[in-house]
């Protein structure tokens, strides 16, 4: 069914998770608009991982995730990459053993065999700097490479929401702004972007609007460019948002 | 109001007072009493060839009671354990016969094949210590063909193809009602014996190595001596059921010692569910006696059993145990709150010597080329309750492992009241009174509450392994200590109530702190906690706190890793912040609140 | 005398080797070990027997169709052995449902088709040589496997999607990839390896239901000893292994031969338990 221009493109409600006995996420809700970017932020322990997982599909949860106007109820990680929502998930995970363009054209796996390079080459176009090492092995990339593949991985079957889980990790502050710089990019392009950042100024730079996520429920929702939002965020987290 | 008509009742009852009596002793004998007269009574209702059916059905109890403790409690995956009845027939029969030395009177033989037995016990055995799980098993196998091929081929002594007669034992037990009852008398005793080990710390042991084998480390519990010992016997017991198998059969030959046998011994003990005795017993009856009932089973018993086998891991792993285990099918109450009562944590703390000071010196560690640990100095006083914190990946965990001796510390040095601590030896942090609690929870899921908590005094005990299998009073003064320390801790923390039920039922924040509890058993000088508050409510998080303070108040030093501010504002007395593996800021609550750089820290600016 | 010790070690050697590779694609995809990749080599040999020898079929359609056998049980091995378990918290019950399953067909195979041990067909009608071709089916069996599986792993999507899904299964699935069907796929592929390394050694073996066990074992000392989830190293070690236990066969008699691999395996497993190439395993509190 498709939805209105006025309707989220990502609609999270009451969502609930966890591992086993230990439950996690009590209750999210969440929305993302076509286009915008949107940073999720927290403490450690809070769930910002976990939240992404239930979205993709890696975890089963309760509660209410429409995207685009479908339900996602019992879908797994292949069935939303269909649906045109991408994870990227935390720690650069790229295939070592294979080249940077196997391992796109592995997240061109579903397509029709016809048109795997071509989208590969899509791409590869956004990112010459991994383009000019097509043919080596991933293992061979610094952090930051294999970061920028990782998200050309999710970039192949041109997704209309983009989910990064902490890009930002392990690398240098240069490599920092070169990922960063991507994601701008992309919202001048269209896609959506959930980003969930341990840099706090920088994610806000970028976002348009952001949530704090503590204890396993959203504390703070806001606009970026509202006055007081440090000191806010602040309070959130230092208090865990139960006081 | 109700509250404190509450209180005023629980402070009326006495602590400790309300420990389960052994669980329900009268029930849990009933069944083996049960099987005990059907027994004794089995010839006035059997016939002569039933009677040689139950009488093999004792002799293969025999060897599986003690291979229940290797593979149902201890969890080792022996699957080759025929070797052990091959070696046992053939020693009976050989020194029975008098085909190499002079002929030895039948008991005799039979005492030296279990004195072989234990010693390839231990030999078939000891690889488990070093190998992965599925290798152990494909080695115990290779061990079983071997065996069967030594007995083939050494013709001189076991008469190669030909095989050799069985030992036949004198007056009276050599008529075939005789030797059932003496079949049956050594069944009943083995299982009495393997009853005490299951119900004494060694039974508790082996689950918690097989279940939660850091936490086995952690509470003292060294692995290699207690799986040798297990394995000395099962082996010595697996050979006295090989001599009367070999007189059961009258003679022996190679091809006897088939792997179905050994398929069926194993299968018995997973069907039969672990941690029973009850549960492989009846496992061991049934199958023995199920091809029987009609011919075609008999061709098709080993494809049987695997079915049933497939079907109980698919269906229900627990076995027949879980099946008969009603008390734990009883619902628990649905709104259960975990009250702790402080003041007893100081009646079970009481005999805490003061150890000094726990400080690290310095501490580096590197994981490849990563600095974890980069040169931390910290203090730990007794009394008193240390937070530690920083953003993941600061080295907090790390730092918890390298006090409680998981890594070694590449530089610097762990120092409790001066003196080093010796790197790499987490078993012996629990002698030095140093406890932990994991960030997941390392519980014995099938075991009950209470059993779970008194693995924690493990190394309290003062039996030996003999002492238990006899039952002899030092070891029932060691189960009377244990059970009322642990009921005493498990009331401190708030859980008594819970004491009979499987821990796997229990909610997350209930097992954090059974965690705590079982800490507590070893009256420890230190409690090391990992993110203790995770996963629980606001409300959990106040009567951890106040279970915290009381700990530290009798004198314990705490360490708390966490990353929940509340608990650590509140309850700290001083505080380390951690960053990328450095000290960042340390001092006291207020101290740290303030400190712009720790907020950055936080914020990850 | 030695050029027939080298001959049928050799050729041992790659039934081996070929077993020691169906446990290690079956692992690559699961992280489990199976005990069925022995039976799998039985009933190679035995569908063999049976389509060829007793049902009269040409050649080729009983290679075909004992290959299909095998694939088919790999399958099952998956859907009702490994499924249900990589799910279950306690890790070590793919161990227990694997041993029922390969029992099952096992003693299933001793009661339908024989206790004793049948003749194997000649596959091809020409003269015994030395160089016969009891010996070299094995080799040409374990060479053409080997190359295809650097083939598929190196130049084909669908091997690449392998060595992701063994790589790294959490970043494949959050790919998209379809793990469950590359895993049956894996055990299909292992299932046909299994099967070929029982019909190429048909002749030498013959069919027996009792084969089971034993390669079970022999062909699990190659993937202890060459590390988990490397064929080449298993192909080595496979190798060395048929050589060795040839040339004790030769020196010592049957029994000692079995007495002097074993004694080797576990001494050599206790003083290097990952393996002589794999790398040591890492604790994680």
């Amino acid at each position: 069914m498709p939805i209105s221009a006025a309707d989220p493109l990502l609609d999270v409600t009451g969502l609930s998770t966890g591992y086993g006995k230990i439950r996690v996420l009590t209750g999210v809700d969440l929305t993302v608009r076509a286009g915008e970017v949107v940073a999720l932020l927290g403490p450690n322990g809070a769930g910002k991982t976990t939240l992404l997982r239930a979205v993709s599909g890696l975890l089963p949860w309760q509660g209410r995730v429409h995207f685009d106007g479908r339900d996602l109820a019992g879908a797994g990680p292949r069935e939303t990459v269909k649906c045109g929502l991408a994870h990227v998930v935390e720690g650069h995970r790229v295939f070592t053993q294979l080249s940077v363009l196997d391992n796109l054209l592995l997240a061109a796996y579903d397509l029709p065999r016809g048109e795997r390079a071509a989208r590969v080459e899509e791409v590869l176009a956004l990112f010459p700097e991994i383009a000019a090492k097509r043919h080596e092995r991933a293992a061979w990339l610094s952090g930051g490479q294999q970061q920028i593949l990782a998200v050309a991985q999710g970039l192949v079957r041109r997704p209309r929401l983009l989910m990064l889980d902490e890009p930002s990790a392990g690398l240098s502050p240069v490599l920092v702004d070169r990922v960063l710089v991507v994601v701008q990019r992309l919202r001048e392009a269209g896609t959506a972007v959930l980003l969930v950042e341990q840099l706090i100024e920088k994610a806000l730079a970028l976002a348009d609007r952001v949530y704090a996520l503590a204890r396993g429920s959203i504390v703070l929702e806001a606009k970026t460019s509202e006055a007081d939002l440090p000191q806010r965020l602040e309070q959130a987290y230092m208090t865990g948002g139960s006081r | 109001m109700d509250t404190k008509i509450t209180k005023t009742v629980s402070e009326l009852r006495p602590a400790g007072a309300n420990a389960p009596a052994p669980a329900s002793a009268f029930a849990t004998a009933l069944p083996f009493l049960a099987l005990l007269v059907i027994g004794i009574a089995f010839p006035l209702f059997g016939g002569g060839y039933w009677g040689v059916i139950a009488t093999r059905a004792c002799v293969y109890w025999v060897l599986v009671s003690g291979l229940n403790l290797v593979v149902g409690f201890a969890g080792q995956i022996a699957i080759g354990w025929v070797a052990l009845l091959t070696l046992g027939a053939y020693t009976t029969s050989v020194l029975a016969a008098g085909n190499v030395l002079p002929a030895l009177p039948p008991y005799l033989a039979l005492a030296i094949a279990a004195l072989v037995g234990a010693i390839f016990g231990l030999i078939v055995g000891l690889p488990a210590l070093r190998l992965r799980t599925f290798y152990f098993a494909i080695t115990t196998l290779g061990f079983a063909t071997i065996v069967t091929q030594v007995a083939l081929a050494w013709q001189s002594v076991t008469g190669g193809g030909v095989g050799v007669p069985g030992p036949i034992f004198p007056e009276p037990f050599s008529s075939q009602w005789g030797f059932y009852y003496f079949c049956f008398g050594l069944a009943a005793i083995c299982t009495w014996m393997t009853a005490n080990i299951a119900a004494s710390r060694f039974g508790r042991a082996l689950t918690a190595i097989r279940d939660a084998e850091v936490a086995a480390e952690a509470s003292g519990i060294a692995k290699p001596a207690l799986l040798g010992t297990v394995f000395l016997f099962s082996g010595a017991v697996a050979a006295v059921a090989g001599g009367l198998f070999a007189s059961l059969q009258s003679y022996i030959t190679p091809d006897a010692f088939t792997l179905d046998l050994s398929v069926l011994f194993f299968i018995a003990i997973l069907i039969g569910g672990r941690s029973s005795i009850l549960g492989p017993l009846l496992g061991t009856i049934l199958l023995t006696v199920l091809p029987e009932f009609a011919a075609p089973l008999v061709a098709w018993s080993t494809f049987l059993y695997a079915v049933l086998l497939l079907v109980i891991v698919l269906a229900i792993p627990g076995g027949i145990a879980e099946m008969l285990d009603f008390k734990n099918r009883r619902p628990l109450e649905s709104d259960r709150a975990i009250v702790p009562r402080p003041e007893l944590v100081a009646r079970l703390l009481d005999t805490a010597p003061d150890a000094g000071t726990l400080t690290l010196d310095q501490v580096a560690l590197s994981f490849g080329g990563v600095r974890a640990i980069d040169g931390l100095d910290m203090e730990i006083r007794p009394g008193q309750v240390h937070g530690l914190i920083g953003p993941n990946g600061s080295g907090k965990t790390t730092t918890l492992n390298v006090i409680s001796g998981y890594y070694a510390p590449q530089h610097g040095a762990v120092r409790l009241n001066g003196a080093a601590l010796p790197a790499l030896t987490r078993h012996q942090r629990a002698h030095m009174r140093i406890a932990r609690t994991f960030q997941t929870p390392r519980i014995v899921g099938s075991a009950s509450v209470l059993e779970n908590v008194m693995i924690g005094g493990t190394i309290y005990g003062r039996a030996t392994f003999v002492e238990s299998l006899l039952s002899l009073p030092r070891h029932r003064r060691d189960e009377a200590m244990l059970r009322k320390t642990a009921m005493l801790a498990l009331e401190s923390v708030g859980l008594e109530r819970l004491a009979a039920v499987r821990a796997d039922r229990l909610q997350h924040a209930e097992l954090r702190f059974i965690e705590i509890a079982r800490g507590l058993m070893l009256r420890p000088s230190f409690l090391l906690l990992d993110e203790p508050a995770a996963g629980l409510s606001a409300e959990e998080i106040a009567r951890l706190s106040t279970l915290l303070l009381a700990i530290a108040r009798a004198g314990t030093g705490v360490l708390l890793v966490e990353h929940h501010p509340d608990l650590i504002f509140d309850i700290c007395h001083h505080i380390t912040v951690l960053n990328l593996g450095k000290t960042l800021a340390a001092g006291t609550p207020a101290e740290i609140r303030s400190h712009r750089e720790v907020v950055n820290a936080y914020l990850g600016g | 005398m030695v050029t027939s010790i080298i001959l049928s070690g050799t050729a041992m050697g790659c039934i081996y080797a070929l077993i020691a590779v169906t446990y290690n694609v079956m692992f690559s995809a699961s992280r489990v070990f199976s005990f069925t990749a022995g039976t799998l080599g039985m009933i190679g040999g035995v569908l063999g027997s049976l389509f060829i020898a007793r049902m009269g079929l040409p050649v080729f359609v009983g290679f075909l169709l004992a290959l299909a056998g095998g694939a088919l049980l790999g399958i099952v091995t998956e859907i009702v052995a490994v499924r249900p378990v990589l799910k279950s918290l306690d890790q070590h019950l793919y161990v227990l449902s694997t041993l029922a399953l390969a029992l099952m067909i096992q003693q299933f195979t001793a009661i339908e088709w024989s206790t004793e041990p049948q003749p194997f067909p000649r596959l091809f009608d020409i003269a015994r040589v030395e160089f016969d071709q009891q010996y070299w089916l094995p080799m040409l069996a374990c060479a053409g496997v080997i190359v295809g599986l650097e083939l598929l792993y190196r130049h084909t999507l669908i091997g690449h999607a392998f060595l992701a899904i063994a790589e790294d299964n959490y970043a494949a699935r959050a790919l998209g990839l379809p793990e469950r069907q590359l895993r049956m796929t894996s055990f299909a592929l292992a299932g046909v390896i299994g099967s070929l390394a029982g019909f190429a050694g048909g002749e030498m073996l013959l069919a027996f239901f009792a084969n089971a066990p034993m390669l079970t074992f022999y062909g699990f000392v190659p993937v202890a000893l060459g590390g988990m989830g490397n064929n080449r190293g298993a192909v080595v070690a496979g190798l060395l292994l048929g050589l060795f236990q040839q040339t004790a066969n030769f020196l010592v008699g049957g029994i000692f031969a079995s007495v002097a691999v074993f004694t080797v395996f576990i001494i050599v497993l206790l003083a290097r338990p990952e393996g002589l190439v794999g790398s040591a395993l890492q604790r994680r509190v």
